[in-house]
């Protein structure tokens, strides 16, 4: 963004402008210092200050050495609050130490580290605190506060070696500098105020787009449903249509000819009731045919034995069912009660044992089929074993690999062996409690 | 990244923390320990004429024997000094030394540079060291001349040479007109019936020409009348007290007795004044032949006690040569060996009476029957002077406060008397007057 890397830059300003300032005035103190020495008059320099002074050529050493230390200090980032904290003490302690050096008359620094902190954390909690606490430092390390407990030789001591009109421009030149800091530290203030604003003002416009799109998924939530409604409707309306349709060709069609025969028939039966007796003959053909529409019909309409009754007797009737349409010999026995499955397990149950004899009256050709359901704890064991001519390599089509995948997901398993015959063993875990097991 | 980051963190503050222990190195100086490791040195700072304003030709020597003492002991540790620094630049070099980071170990402070020194922290604290050192004895100094090296309370300096003030009299007027010399308990009624009889025209000519004293100022007469001036911090003055008032009326009254004449040290010089306040340091300068003839060649002179006031004894000011220690001295241990050396080994100490004008200020070698001896064999005159009236000066001696504008506030206090002398209002009112102002200037 625009405005952050003006504050950055800002930061950028105020490290070298500190800098700028604070050998300035280190410089300025320890030319007058040595100007005092080489002049020979040391003893009037000592009579006006309070404290030994630092050593001439140490006061710049020294100002570089802390402000090279402060400024690595705020290089760090990304740390924790605590962390923080620790290095702004750290830095203000820093700070203190430069500030003695040059006699307590700059603490611009302080400024800079503030500025620093701003950046580090714009929407903490602590940012108050901080703030607070940088300031009232900032306050504090003031010469004319600090000179009246601590023994300190005021920078104009230094200063006072200088002519009148120099030393004038010096400390003029100092409070400028010191000015520049002040106002580069106001602008970065506003821009960073700025970019909160600015931040604040993204985020309500993003709020607000989120707002708008969640009523638009409202609207096609309602629309959708009514299509769903809609859409009921006429799936209703088609399967009433194909009902009727259904009624009208079977039933329809079975009826008109039962009674367009019966009316032969009235007439007929008289004249020749034997010819009747042929017609009524191909009525009753009609009336079955008629009778095998119906069941078809229905049996399309209802897809399952099962709907309507229950495991056993659906799995009896299956069998049942089959022995009669096929000349295999189908031996059904089931040793425990079946009652108490989920739907999801009654129709797997269900579709193994009906893939199982189809697959092995298809594929195996088989004459007789054994069908053993028991239970062993609580697990089902379904074991379906023919004679057929079984099959050396099994490779799984499609219907064993769905029941393999249905078996799968209720916890159970399928094993099939294709030497002798072909066996199906399978095992599906109960479900429902053990209360069962203990009236078995 | 976040790892990156951290690895910045840690070599960043690594960085930092190396910068900031070079920052103290060079703070401390503890630099200077690693190039100086193995080379044991102590400085000295000294002047090269003699402390009293006198020449003599054995300015190191005193110092030269004591580092003799203390090779001898630490043969491994070599002293050094700068020769040839003449005590009216003394201060300035110092200074120089101490603004510069190479002030010596140990130094001679002159008294009047003690209160500067010692408030900016250019001399170190002795009290730890004292308190360590069993061998060292406080007791055995003069108690005002131990006193003299201490500033608020703390001792920054030990004493090495002193001379207390004493009283110089002109025995040859007093003979003249008859008179005795005072004992040494005499009071200020016997001092100024003295000078009043003394003061007189000898010639005829109708203008004064013989004083009772001269050089006797308000100072002496507060200190001989007991008056504290000022408090030990120098924040208060005690100018209303009212031990006061007598001295400034007897100041009065010695100065109306030469109606107006200016008298100058030259007068005495002369042999024309009777009195005149003195350091013990000019009477052993100047009463060995040949030097007194040089400059008191007229008259016979002798000094005693100073006169003492009605509330106060007769005692005086005393002035002190100290040794300290540069705060900053990177081997303590050995420079308060030299400092020991130098202040409190008697045979040192004795070699004051040799070779410089002072007393030494242990009192078991001012005291001693060589110090006797070498003073008599000095003047030539058996009953010249007492021993033990030169110690109890010394011991009773006043010592003044110590703080830093200590010289400004005795101007104004000089500025105080002065007009109170002078002016005709009640000298009570006077002095409450100006005790406010002076208590103002203080505290500024």
């Amino acid at each position: 963004m625009n405005e952050s890397y003006h504050s950055r830059y800002m930061l950028v300003i105020m490290k070298n402008l500190n800098l700028l300032t604070v050998l300035y005035i280190a410089v300025i103190m320890a030319y007058g210092l040595s100007g005092y020495i080489q002049e020979n008059t040391a003893v009037d320099f000592l009579t006006k200050i309070y404290q030994i002074p630092i050593v001439a050529w140490k006061i710049p050493v020294l100002v570089i050495c802390l402000y090279g230390s402060c400024l690595l200090l705020l290089y760090i980032q990304n740390l924790s609050n605590f962390g923080l904290f620790l290095k702004v003490c750290l830095e203000l302690g820093i700070c203190f130490c430069l500030s003695y050096v040059i006699g307590f008359s700059y603490s611009g620094v302080v400024l800079l580290i503030l500025a620093d902190v701003m950046r580090y954390f714009p929407k903490s909690k602590w940012k108050i605190p901080f703030a607070v606490f940088i300031i009232l430092f900032y306050l504090l390390l003031d010469y004319n506060l600090l000179s009246v407990h601590f023994k300190i030789t005021p920078i104009d001591s230094y200063l006072e070696y200088y002519q009148n009109n120099i030393r004038s421009i010096l400390l003029g030149i100092k409070n400028v500098l010191s000015s520049l800091n002040m106002l580069i530290f106001l602008v970065y203030i506003i821009l960073l105020v700025r970019i909160q604003l600015s931040e604040k003002k993204r985020i309500l416009e993003l709020n607000k787009k989120l707002n708008d799109a969640n009523e638009e998924l409202k609207q096609a939530n309602i629309r959708l449903e009514e299509y769903a409604e809609e859409s009921a409707q006429t799936i209703k309306v088609m399967e009433r249509n194909r009902l009727a349709r259904e009624i009208h060709d079977t039933l329809g069609h079975a009826l008109t000819g039962i009674i367009t025969g019966i009316e032969a028939c009235t007439t007929l039966m008289d004249v020749a009731p034997e010819a009747t007796k042929e017609q009524l003959k191909a009525i009753a053909e009609v009336a079955r045919q008629g009778v095998t529409d119906v069941r078809r019909s229905v049996k399309a309409l209802r897809p399952d034995a099962l709907e309507k009754l229950d495991l056993e007797k659906a799995l009896t009737q299956m069998v049942y069912e089959m022995q009669c349409a096929t000349s295999a010999e189908i031996l059904y026995q089931c040793t425990t009660s079946l009652n108490g499955f989920n739907e999801d397990e009654e129709n797997i149950i269900y579709r193994i044992v009906q893939e199982s004899i189809t697959n092995s009256i298809r594929h195996g050709k088989a004459k007789q089929i054994q069908i053993k359901i028991e239970r062993e704890y609580n697990i089902l064991k379904i074991h379906i074993e023919d004679n057929g001519a079984g099959c050396q390599n099994i490779q799984k089509g499609f219907g064993l690999h769905h029941m393999e995948e249905r078996l799968n997901l209720l916890g159970g398993n399928l094993k099939c062996k294709g030497e002798k015959g072909f066996i199906v063993e399978t095992q599906i875990p109960i479900r429902w409690g053990t209360e069962e097991k203990n009236n078995d | 990244m976040e790892h990156i980051k951290n690895k910045k963190n840690i070599i960043t503050g690594i960085i930092c923390a190396l910068l900031l222990i070079c920052t103290c190195l060079i703070y401390t100086d503890a630099y200077k320990s690693f190039t100086a490791y193995g080379n044991k040195k102590v400085t000295i700072g000294v002047f090269s004429d003699s402390y009293w304003e006198v020449q003599n030709g054995y300015s190191y020597q005193i110092l030269e024997d004591a580092i003799k003492i203390f090779e001898e002991k630490y043969p491994n540790v070599k002293i050094e000094y700068v020769s040839g620094i003449l005590k009216e630049d003394y201060t300035e070099w110092l200074s120089e030394q101490l603004l510069s980071g190479n002030a010596p170990d140990i130094f001679f402070v002159l008294s009047e540079d003690f209160n500067d020194f010692a408030e900016i922290g250019a001399l170190k604290d002795l009290e730890v060291l004292i308190e360590q050192d069993k061998e060292f004895h406080r007791e055995k100094f003069y108690s005002s001349a131990y006193e003299y090296g201490q500033y608020n309370e703390t001792q920054y300096a030990l004493p090495y040479e002193c001379a207390p003030k004493l009283m110089f009299v002109n025995k040859t007027i007093l003979d003249r007109e008859g008179l005795k010399i005072p004992n040494n308990e005499w009071d200020w009624n016997e001092f100024y019936k003295i000078c009043e009889k003394v003061t007189k025209d000898t010639n005829g000519n109708g203008i004064i020409n013989q004083f009772g004293v001269i050089g006797y100022t308000w100072k002496e007469a507060f200190e001989s009348n007991g008056v504290k001036l000022f408090d030990q911090r120098g924040k208060e003055c005690f100018l209303a007290d009212k031990n006061v008032e007598p001295a400034l009326i007897f100041i009065e009254k010695l100065t109306e007795l030469n109606s107006g004449y200016n008298i100058t040290t030259k007068d005495f010089d002369l042999g024309n004044v009777v009195f005149q306040p003195m350091s013990f340091s000019e009477y052993r300068a100047y009463k060995p032949y040949p030097l007194s003839i040089k400059k008191y060649s007229s008259f016979e002179w002798e000094c005693i006690p100073m006169p003492s006031g009605p509330h106060g004894e007769n005692i005086s000011t005393l002035d002190t040569l100290c040794i300290a220690m540069n705060k900053n001295t990177k081997s303590t241990q050995y420079a308060w060996e030299l400092m020991k050396i130098l202040t409190c080994n008697t045979q040192i100490q004795s070699e004051i009476f040799n070779y410089s004008e002072g007393v030494s200020v242990l009192e078991e070698v001012t005291k001693s029957d060589k110090t006797l001896q070498h003073l008599i064999e000095e003047s030539g005159n058996s009953n010249s002077l007492n021993l033990e009236i030169l110690s109890d000066a010394v011991e009773h001696a006043v010592v003044a406060p110590r703080f830093r504008i200590y010289d400004e506030a005795i101007e104004e206090v000089d500025k105080a008397v002065n007009s109170i002398i002078d002016g005709n209002s009640n000298i009570r009112m006077e002095q409450i007057i100006w005790n406010r102002k002076i208590n103002k200037f203080l505290k500024k």
